[in-house]
């Protein structure tokens, strides 16, 4: 039951980034990449379901319906989809020009998505696994504040201002995991 | 314990090769390969595309996504230099370099659908989780969960220090089986990195579920050796067989004295004489026809080895002959319980084929004792297995064919079976009719077992009375001799 709850867990938290990166829908790239991210969660949910299952074994003789089945369980185990529909959702966010706080709010439903993952695809205790890396958790979402707040103040205009502001972020980052001890 | 090399898979098969024990117990210490997870390279990836797009693009909370993965990353490297108090290999890595395994296998013999199992365990992963991950081999079907996690045993509040999963498998359908392997995957605090170690489990003997059979078919000629069935002659059995009179020399202790009150003179007991017979058991592995696991040979096999069974219990000497595309092996008769299991080996090693070479023509006199009794399993598809059943009856042997042939041609997959179609299947029935009669008309007899019930009911009429073994009438043997019949 933790696993299958894991699996839907995952999944939910898959639509949910795929959704939010990719409000309002729009044509052209944007859709492309929705349809992309919508492919890549469905597949690695579909990974995670089928962990179970043994590979088919090649038979010589075998029917339409068992040739197709082991097509797909192959299919579904030839990609590590849940790293391309990261790279598509953080892609999607991009495309969108979202507000610095809308990509924060994603920020913690990915980290989320993939801890959800993680716990489907191992079968780790999620509570204990929650419970080690909750500080660390905890940091990251602070520091995805902090990004986001970080952005929101008034800069002077010029390239050499955003550019600061990213290695603004990308300091506080280091900071966070040089004071984590462990 | 021995220590295995650190790029190989550790295989306890070859500890295994030639021990004939029903339950293995191996130990030993392995390396364990230690390399980043699923799961880091997924935040990996998530944090240089979101730093990779937010440089791109000149948005600086891009850069924010990438807080998540970089964090629990950088916070699992300083905690693996530094160690975090877990007992460690020196350096103060807590990750494990080595652990101890343990194998148990349940039986390494097993029969058909019979429930095996394997008990694993590893000692020395204080600080990690532990997953053991069973990859059952070709012909083995897993019963329970194929993955079983325990968080790290060594926090407390978890397992202990040796971690114990237990994997049940069966094996449907009769061979030599391996039966998989299992997989020791062992994560650190932070799941960034995982190490593997790949255990092969031994190799499985998996054999033919007999059928049932309780009585036998014995001859009435048997040879001069001691045994557990009533001869015709007279003996010193256990069987009362009647009462004659008394002679000198015979044993006070045989004297029947409420006949000899009733008749006025003495009375002594008859027993007949117990012997014991040679069988062998002919098994045509020449075709398999049908679905696997009711196919004919299955049948054949099934029905081969509850013969076994049934004629070693009555202290027979039983052999086997597997006849076979490329000749045929064959284990000469012999006598007890150990003489089942070499019979079930020997014939785990039928293999249906055909195209390897041409079946023997003739079977071997060394597995074949003069005045054996010949029980022969087989679906009398093969015509040169039917020659060869021709010829051992002219040689003499007491023969009993169980035709094991459970199906018919199929009817066409697609549309209405056509008149051509039924034509052919009449001829089919017509010649396999004829096969039988055949046999029937040189005395040997034909019966038919199902695969499912007892073999006691079609062997009845044979089992009742001891077999009559009569010679070939010299009509019957030229016909069977004529040109027509042989190839």
């Amino acid at each position: 039951v933790t696993t299958v709850r894991a699996r839907i867990a995952a999944l939910l938290l898959g639509v949910a980034s795929v959704a939010w990166a990719a409000a309002p829908p729009r044509a052209g790239w944007p859709g492309f990449t929705l349809f992309i991210a919508a492919l890549c969660v469905v597949m690695g949910s579909l990974r995670l379901a089928m962990l179970d299952v043994a590979e088919p074994e090649e038979a010589l003789f075998m029917s339409p319906a068992e040739r197709s089945a082991r097509s797909t369980v192959l299919l579904v185990r030839l990609l590590p989809w849940e790293e391309i529909s990261c790279v598509a959702i953080v892609l999607l966010e991009v495309l969108h020009g979202s507000r610095p706080w809308h990509t924060a709010v994603l920020g913690v439903i990915l980290a989320g998505y993939l801890m959800a993952v993680h716990v489907a695809e191992s079968g780790a205790t999620a509570s204990t696994l929650l419970r080690r890396h909750a500080r660390v958790l905890m940091t990251a979402a602070c520091v995805l504040a902090l990004s986001a707040g970080a952005t929101l103040l008034p800069a002077s205009p010029g390239a050499g201002a955003a550019i600061l502001h990213v290695l603004a972020a990308a300091a506080v980052i280091a900071a966070a995991i040089l004071i984590l001890p462990g | 314990v021995t220590r295995a090399a650190p790029d190989a898979p550790t295989r306890l098969a070859e500890d295994l090769a030639g021990d004939p024990s029903a339950r293995v117990v191996i130990q030993r210490e392995v390396a364990v390969r230690w390399r980043p997870s699923r799961h880091s390279r997924r935040l990996l990836t998530l944090a240089l595309a979101s730093l990779a797009l937010a440089i791109l693009t000149r948005r600086p909370e891009l850069a924010g996504l990438a807080a998540p993965g970089l964090l629990l990353l950088g916070t699992g490297r300083i905690t693996a230099a530094d160690g975090d108090g877990a007992a460690g290999p020196g350096d103060g890595d807590p990750r494990p370099r080595t652990v101890t395994v343990r194998v148990k296998m349940g039986a390494i013999r097993i029969f058909e659908g019979e429930p095996g199992w394997t008990d694993l365990s590893v000692s020395g992963v204080d600080a990690c989780d532990v997953r053991w991950d069973f990859h059952p081999g070709t012909g083995i079907e897993p019963e329970g969960p194929l993955t079983v996690t325990v968080d790290a045993p060594g926090v407390p509040g978890g397992a202990g220090q040796e971690v114990c999963v237990r994997f049940r498998f069966s094996a449907p359908r009769w061979g030599k089986r391996q039966a998989g392997a299992a997989e020791l995957v062992l994560h650190d605090r932070w799941r960034l990195t995982e190490g593997r170690v790949l255990i092969a489990l031994p190799a499985l003997d998996v054999f033919p579920r007999p059928g049932v059979q309780q009585d036998t078919v014995t001859l009435s000629r048997l040879p001069n050796r001691l045994g557990e069935h009533a001869a015709r002659v007279q003996g010193e059995g256990a069987e009362f067989a009647g009462v004659r009179d008394y002679v000198p020399g015979d044993r006070q202790r045989q004297v029947n004295w409420p006949a000899s009150t009733r008749r006025g003179r003495l009375m002594v007991n008859m027993q007949p004489a117990e012997r014991s017979q040679d069988v062998a058991l002919l098994v045509d592995a020449t075709s398999d026809v049908g679905e696997p696991g009711t196919s004919a040979l299955d049948f054949g096999l099934r029905g081969a080895c509850a013969a076994a069974r049934a004629h070693l219990d009555r202290r027979d000497r039983v052999g086997v002959i597997m006849y076979q595309w490329g000749g045929a092996r064959w284990l000469a008769p012999s006598l007890g319980r150990r003489q089942v299991y070499k019979i079930v080996d020997a014939m785990l090693q039928a293999d249906a084929a055909w195209s390897r070479g041409s079946p023997l023509a003739r079977l071997p006199r060394a597995a074949l004792p003069p005045g054996a009794l010949v029980v022969a399993f087989s679906p009398l598809l093969d015509q040169r297995f039917v020659e060869s059943l021709r010829d051992l009856r002219e040689r003499g042997f007491a023969l009993i064919v169980v035709d094991v042939l459970n199906v018919s041609p199929p009817a066409p997959r697609f549309g209405p079976a056509g008149r051509t179609d039924d034509l052919a299947r009449r001829l089919w029935r017509m010649e396999q009719d004829a096969i039988r009669f055949s046999l029937r008309e040189l005395g040997v007899p034909v019966v038919h077992w199902d695969g499912m019930g007892p073999l006691d009911l079609p062997l009845a009429p044979y089992s009742r009375r001891p077999l009559v073994q009569r010679s070939l009438r010299p009509a019957a043997a030229s016909q069977a001799d004529g040109p027509g019949e042989r190839r």
